[in-house]
């Protein structure tokens, strides 16, 4: 009976020892994973925010994307925008969070896969977009290239996939 | 002759039989051998086949729910009249294990994941062209008999050709304008499945 009590414990220390690496070490795939929900965050403000608050997510959300940043965007109903460098994401950035009424993004199933390098990774996920009521939302494939520069990740390719050819 | 029950209940001694000798004169009381009716409620007069039971119907629901029917819930108007926002439905996964799609079948196509699918019905199969005139659809340059279409139509379109792993798919409800209707060529291996009811 004591040993089987030792395995127990022995087996929730081993447990509880991976559960904290994995808190204090997290792998790569989970440090954009997190990047990519914190993302969702930032661009998400209710129709009551105020033009301070919208001004600081804007200036939060462009801390995401690299200083050569792409954005390609081909949405039914909206048709087809790019945003290349910094500052056109920016000024792009400004004008919705300015503009929009309010703004609820989501980013769901995304599967991130790291290059070889260690440096690169790749994201894919569903992009649930809702602009001002629930009923008015819309649903895009986004893929997502991402670069680690100085120890922190950044996005250096935005665009959405065509689902339906 | 059937053996003596000992139970925990009262025994008596009978003094006149061999001093060993012992029966049962214990009277089943009804009171304190049913269950609380509330206990039976909870937990079955059995509770250890209860319990088998819960375990068993857990099971069949989760390799049900998972692996061969998707619950889903509509969201959207175009395949209306056919579905409207808030039906809620299955996809089966198996209906294409045997065979491929078929024209005329609701399906689901998946975006990066299952969390939300659209759900469009195919009219055009691997290698066929599909047009729109005048709101009418062609395949291959034949009109296409499309009963489930309900609201009138203007859409001129095409033609657009499947490759050999494409499926056109588009919603029934074609009174939306072309550009605004999510609709097009999806890979088969998108397909997720097909509409259960």
């Amino acid at each position: 009976m004591k040993l089987v009590i030792r395995l127990v414990l022995l087996a929730a220390v081993v447990a509880l020892s991976c559960w904290l690496w994995t808190i204090f070490f997290p792998s790569t795939e989970k440090v954009i994973g997190k990047k990519m929900a914190s993302l969702a965050e930032t661009t998400t403000f209710s129709a009551g925010a105020s033009s301070f608050s919208r001004a600081a997510k804007a200036s939060t959300f462009i801390g995401y994307f690299s200083s050569d940043a792409q954005i390609f965007m081909d949405v039914v109903g909206l048709g087809t925008h790019t945003f290349s460098g910094r500052d056109e994401i920016h000024e792009a950035g400004n004008g919705g969070f300015a503009t929009l009424p309010s703004l609820k993004v989501s980013f769901l199933d995304t599967t991130v896969r790291v290059g070889p390098d260690q440096k690169t990774a790749d994201a894919s996920c569903t992009v649930r977009v809702t602009i001002g009521s629930d009923k008015d939302y819309g649903v895009e494939e986004m893929h997502f290239q991402w670069q680690k520069t100085n120890d922190d990740w950044f996005i250096t390719r935005a665009e959405t996939v065509k689902t339906l050819k | 002759m059937p053996p003596f029950r000992f139970t925990h209940h009262a025994l008596i001694v009978c003094s006149q039989l061999s001093p060993g000798f012992r029966f049962n004169t214990a009277v089943q009381d009804v009171n304190d051998s049913r269950p609380h009716w509330l206990r039976v409620l909870a937990i079955g007069r059995r509770p250890r086949n209860t319990l088998i039971r819960i375990t068993v119907l857990v099971a069949v629901c989760f390799v049900t729910f998972k692996f061969i029917l998707l619950p889903i819930r509509v969201e959207g108007i175009s395949m209306q009249p056919t579905y409207h926002t808030g039906q809620v439905n299955c996809i089966n996964r198996l209906a294409y294990l045997r065979h491929e799609p078929q024209r005329g079948d609701i399906i689901s196509v998946r975006f990066a994941g299952e969390s939300v699918m659209l759900m469009k019905r195919i009219i055009g199969l691997p290698g066929e062209t599909v047009s729109f005139h005048g709101g009418k659809t062609f395949v291959n340059n034949q009109p296409l008999a499309e009963p489930y279409v309900k609201f009138s139509c203007d859409w001129e379109a095409g033609p657009i050709a499947c490759s050999t792993n494409q499926f056109y798919v588009v919603g029934d409800n074609r009174s939306m304008p072309f550009n605004l209707h999510t609709q097009g060529r999806a890979d088969r291996e998108r397909i997720i499945g097909k509409l259960f009811l």
